[in-house]
Formats: structure tokens, sequence, C-alpha cells
């Protein structure tokens, strides 16, 4: 079933019950993928099908709730099969998205404190979390592998799990991707604001939980914000959005500090930029795109 | 006025859910059984999408300041009026100084109270709904607790006469065996043919972790097919690059338990869902319990769009009686 | 004087005779209780519910054992 899709493999539509769609484009992740689910989701929102209740882009999949009484199932089907054909160039797709400086303390106390508690629930219960992933990933120390992941930025390519929670896809190409396995068993508690890794994705944990990607460090600035008094969140309790470029910035404790003050007396802002770009500029030169984002982001 | 006096184990406010916000990561909560949800509301004359108190395994007691009408739907969990045993299923009346109690859960799981106007508490992002986990919605984000004060809205729309009655026909029993429709797909190529087999002619328990995010269950062990691990997808094989997860999507983590996602679960993550409860048979599963037992039998689409009519139609013919 | 009375589970869930691992049971046989006092734990849903006595009495015995699953309804105490 389904058109052609990413590199070749068929895209899976399946029904979920009698109110879900789920298409997959592959079964891996990559920015093709991504770019192509992005695509399909913003033509399909354009159209303002009666009936749609939900549009729910993901990794390398999408999700479409519906009402079947007022949207006919097969009909819909047809719909999303017929976006999926006429978007097969993914260089005619403009993407209206932000660049946004992420500030990260590396090695904080209370991820530490965290990490330490569930040693055992790890693959390598001697080193951190940090050592471990930069020795898997094949850097020479833990310093080296925080500059791999601050140097280039990331792909806000799904936004769940909990509300707020950013799964952010580094834009470089395949041999520089970071890629570290989830705990062997989760943790119960991760603190609110933590930065991690599992799989090909870094995240911020928006609140306090359980979890299962490695911890690195801690974001002074939250993502989420239910009382919605810092002006980043004065339309929605959530910041990040689907197609957000985020860089990750490692600070030091003086910096966390300082940005923890601006949270709460209610002044901080994330530094931002307003972008827009075509997938096709990524897929063509990922490094001189994430260099033009650097620039746009802190020089421009 | 409604004052708790007891909370139960478990009373929380909702009404149709947060519909919509999945791609923020926000799921809808709201009712679990929602035909027991709407039933109730229409028998106090209340708009489709006032709020009521969803009751768990446990009742509350409540003490009425105010006298109106109430009803009583779900599951048989004999409730008192002042100590005196009072029908559910019918539109019940109240009087200032009322004390409303239960007996233990005789069968099914969650009780849903509606009184007329419905429940008022602050519509968050357009529902009443509570959600817990971030403690959103509800009162206060969170289960009711003794001493909390409810009032009652304005979404009242008709008169229903006190005595009316939901007719027997429409009232749904339950069992401690449950046959729950599924749809199987999404990821369901990730389990081996026999593991599919396994999953449909189980007959799974329900574990002490079954709630309003999700129920977990008990019974075989399931496999999923050999391959070399796709890019971005984590190491187990129930790992898929993490996806969307819809409302009623069944997955098993590591083979192990299969849990049903429900109204407050997760919204994605990288489990690979093998099928999805049909929105129907949702309802019902909101009305199993820890040790009951589940089967889960394969529909189509089609049969999944007949059951749902099924359900449609007899809340029309309940509020044409009403 | 001899007619046994019992104390039921007003829940589904797993029976805990203790308050935590490490301390010890909340009562054992032959102790008198008073009611209200606990003499058990409910987990279910993540929730700790507490088993009280209705009604004072001794306890004759424990018909489940510590953390075995019980049901609605099922004896869990009867007390003489």
């Amino acid at each position: 079933m389904g058109a052609k899709g990413v590199s070749g493999v068929p895209t899976r539509y399946e029904y979920g019950g009698d109110e879900f769609i789920f298409v997959q484009f592959s079964e891996e992740m990559s920015l093709e993928s991504n770019f192509k689910g992005m695509a399909i989701t913003r033509k399909l929102k354009e159209k303002q099908l009666e009936g749609i209740l939900d549009i729910c882009p993901s990794n390398a999949s999408y999700m479409v709730r519906y009402n079947p009484d007022v949207l006919d199932s097969e009909e819909l089907m047809d719909v999303l099969q017929e976006i999926e054909k006429t978007t097969n160039r993914l260089d005619d797709v403009t993407i209206a998205s932000r660049l946004v400086d992420v500030p990260v303390l590396f090695e904080d106390p209370w991820t530490h404190e965290a990490l330490m508690r569930f040693r055992d629930r790890h693959q390598d219960p001697e080193a951190t979390d940090l050592e471990y992933s930069a020795k898997i990933n094949g850097y020479a120390s833990t310093e080296k592998f925080i500059e791999a992941i601050t140097g280039a930025p990331f792909l806000v390519s799904m936004i769940g799990f909990v509300p707020g929670l950013p799964w952010c896809f580094q834009m470089v190409s395949r041999e520089k991707q970071i890629e570290v396995p989830k705990y062997v068993r989760p943790r119960t508690y991760t603190p609110e604001r933590a930065f991690g890794f599992g799989g090909a994705f870094a995240v911020i944990y928006p609140v306090q939980g359980a979890g299962g990607y490695q911890l690195y460090g801690i974001a002074p600035a939250p993502i989420y914000q239910k009382e919605q008094t810092l002006p980043d969140f004065q339309d929605s309790m959530v910041f990040p959005r689907q197609g957000d470029i985020f860089r990750y910035r490692s600070i030091t404790r003086e910096e966390y500090e300082d940005i923890r003050r601006q949270v709460e007396d209610g002044t901080f802002v994330y530094r931002k930029k307003d972008f827009s770009f075509t997938p096709g500029d990524v897929l063509a030169d990922p490094e001189a795109f994430s260099e033009n984002v650097m620039r746009r982001l802190y020089h421009d | 006025m409604i004052k708790v006096i007891k909370p139960g184990l478990q009373t929380t406010v909702q009404d149709k859910g947060r519909i919509g916000l999945y791609e923020i990561g926000m799921p809808p909560s709201g009712a679990m059984d929602k035909y027991s949800f709407a039933a109730a509301n229409l028998l106090v004359g209340n708009h489709p999408n006032a709020a009521v108190l969803e009751i768990t395994y446990l009742g509350p007691e409540l003490l009425f300041e105010k006298g109106m009408r109430i009803s009583l739907t779900g599951a048989n969990m004999p409730p008192k009026i002042n100590g005196e045993p009072v029908p559910m299923w019918e539109t019940l009346e109240v009087k200032p100084g009322d004390i409303l109690s239960f007996d233990f859960v005789k069968s099914g799981a969650r009780v849903y109270l509606a009184v007329e106007g419905g429940i008022d508490v602050p519509v968050i992002m357009n529902s009443r709904s509570t959600y817990t986990l971030i403690g959103i919605g509800g009162y206060n984000g969170r289960a009711l607790a003794a001493g909390d004060v409810l009032h009652t809205a304005d979404m009242k729309e008709k008169d229903v006469p006190v005595g009316s009655r939901i007719d027997e026909a429409y009232i749904p029993v339950f069992g401690k065996a449950h046959e729950i429709r599924v749809v199987v797909g999404l990821c369901s190529y990730r389990l081996t043919e026999e593991s599919k087999q396994t999953f449909l002619q189980t007959e799974w328990t329900v574990t002490p972790e079954a709630n309003r995010i999700g129920y977990r269950h008990r019974g075989e062990r399931l496999q999923f097919v050999e391959r070399e691990q796709p890019f971005g997808a984590g190491s187990n094989p129930s790992n898929v690059t993490d996806l969307g997860y819809p409302i009623g999507s069944i997955q098993v983590p590591d083979g192990v338990e299969p849990i049903v996602l429900l109204h407050d679960a997760v919204t994605g993550g990288g489990y690979a869902t093998i099928a999805t409860v049909i929105s129907s048979d949702l309802n019902r599963m909101g009305q199993i319990k820890t040790n009951e037992k589940v089967r889960f039998a394969a529909v189509s689409l089609a049969e999944a769009l007949q059951a749902r009519r099924e359900t449609e139609e007899k809340l029309m013919r309940i509020a044409a009686s009403l | 004087m001899s007619d046994k009375k019992a104390i039921l589970s007003p829940l589904p869930g797993v029976f805990y005779r203790k308050p935590s691992p490490e301390k010890p049971d909340y009562v054992q046989e032959g102790d008198t209780v008073k009611a209200g006092d606990v003499v058990g734990l409910i987990e279910v849903m993540k929730n700790f519910y507490e088993v009280k006595a209705e009604e004072d009495g001794v306890i004759d015995q424990f018909c489940v054992e510590n953390e075995s699953i019980v049901d609605v309804g099922q004896e869990i105490v009867s007390l003489k």
C-alpha cells in the first residue's frame, strides 16, 4: 500500500482503530523522512478538512486523529496518499521556523545526583552517562563529546511524550550522528529541565518524572510553563514547535544561576530569530546549513 | 455547593476531554467511559460536554449544601443518600444537607456522577478535564481531597423529571472477563506471526498498574521479528523510531506485558504499537478492574465503525426517551 | 462472643501487611484492634489505601498472604 516513500521503501498507511490513521515513511530516522512528514502535515493542515481533530507529525511518521462520523475513513486515507504523491520533491516546500539558542549546563549536580542513583539500571555502572556515551561514540573525552553536541544545531523533529518535550535530531551528516542506547531499565526519577539523549535524539524533560534517556546536563530555562508568566509562553504553555532549530550552548554555573534568576523574576526571553528554509537546503549540505544557522543566530 | 467529606480512591472532574493538542504532546484526558458519561449528563438535562465526577474503584462521601438533581451511571457501586439505597441510571434529587455515599463496587470500575448544570472548574484549553501528570484542569489539577468544595456550572439545557430512568436495554453489564475489540495494525509488522496469534488467543490478566494512563496485562511473552536495528530506534526489538501513540493503542515493551494506552497516556514514544482498541470498546476498557481477564478480538475497520454507530444509536435513543 | 467478623478488601490490588518493606507488620494474629486501626495496605494504580478495622476486636487470622493479589470484597482478616 502507498506511494514510494523515502529511499524506495513503501510508505506504510495503517488505521489505528476507527479514529486514527498512522503513516510511517521509514523505520529508520533521517532528516529526509522528518521533512517529508513536515511537508505533508503542513499541506494537510492548510486543507482545513472538516472532521480532522489532530495532526501529529512525528520523527519518521505522522498520525491523524479524525471523527469518522464527519469525515469518511477511506476518503481521508485517499487524501493522505494523494498529498504524498504531490510531495515527492522536497525542495519546493518552505518551512517557517525559528532559530533558538538553548543554554545547557553540562555535568550539573542535579542530573549527576539522579544518574548516580540509578547506576544499577545502566549499561555501564562504573561510568557517568556522559563518559559512557562519549566512549561508545568514539570521542576521546567528554569535552570533545560536548563539543560535538554543541557544535551543530538540532532540528525539533517531534513534540510529545508529555506536553512540550522536544525530540531533537542533529543537522549533521549520518557519520557524525550521535547514537546512544536508552537505560537498560528506565529511571523512576529525572529532574525537571534535564537534558538527555536516547537513540538519535536529544531531549529536554519538561517536567520531573520517569525517563530512560542518558543524562548529560540541565537547562536553566523552561520549555514548558504552566503558569505562562514568561514572555515566550504567552500564547502556549509549550515553547518548542516542530520544525524549530535549537542550538544547545554549553554554559557556566554562573550563567546558569543568572538565567535562573531571570526565569524567576519573569524577564527571561529565549534568544531566537525567525528563519525560513527548504529541506533541500539542508539535505544538500548539512554542514554548510549548520554554519549558516549559527551565523544567523549569533551574528546577523 | 458540594463538599467532599471523603474523596474515595481517585475521584476527578472530567468532560469529553482536551481534543486537538496532540502536536504539543497533550493527551486528551476526559471521561474513560464516554457512554456512561454521556448517559449521566442526559439524565440531568446537561449539555453533552458538561463536567462530571469520575469515581474510580472506591466511592467518595459528598455533602450537598444545595438541592439539585443528580445522576449516577457506570460501574455498579451501590449508592446511598443519607444511608438509604438509591438507584443508578435514574434522575435523582438531593436536598440541602443530604450525604451521598457508596458501598463497595460490585462490577465495573468507574462511576459517573452528573449534577444539574455540571461541575464548575476553570476551563483550560477548552476542557475541564483533570490531567494529573502535569497538574492541569479539573479541581486544581488533581484528584479530589477531603475538604474540597465544588460549585455547579450553568450547562443545563433541559428539565428532566426526577425519577426518569434509562431503559434496562441500554444499561451496560460488566463481568469479570472482557472481550475487547481491536484493529490490528500500526507497527504490528514487528511481531512474529506466531506472536500475533498469541496476542489474540491469550486470556490476559489486568495488573495493579491499570489507571487513566494505561492498563498493563500479564499473560504470555511476545516475540518480535529479528532485524538489524534501524538508525534512531532503540536497541530493544520492541523499539521503533519514536512515533505517535493513538488512544487505545497497544504496545508491548520488551515483549513482556501488553499496555493499552488510555486517555492520560504519553502521546508518543519509542515502542512498537501493534493494535488499537476501537472507540466503542474504550468505554468498556474503562470499566475493567485489576485482576480481571481480557481477550483481544481482531475486527476490521468496517466492524469498528459499525460498533461505533451502534453505540451512538443507543445514546440517541436514551436522549429521545428522556 | 465467638461470632467472627471479617475485614473485607474495598479494592482490587496488592495487599501488604506492613507500611514499607523495612517496617514491622501493622498487626499480628492475637492483637487487639480498635475501630479505625490500620491492618494493612492495598496498592492499586500506584495509590496505597489503608485497610482499617471497622469495629473493635481481636485478630483471629489473616486470610491472605503478604503481597498477594486481592479482589474487591475478598476477606482479608477475620476478627473474633
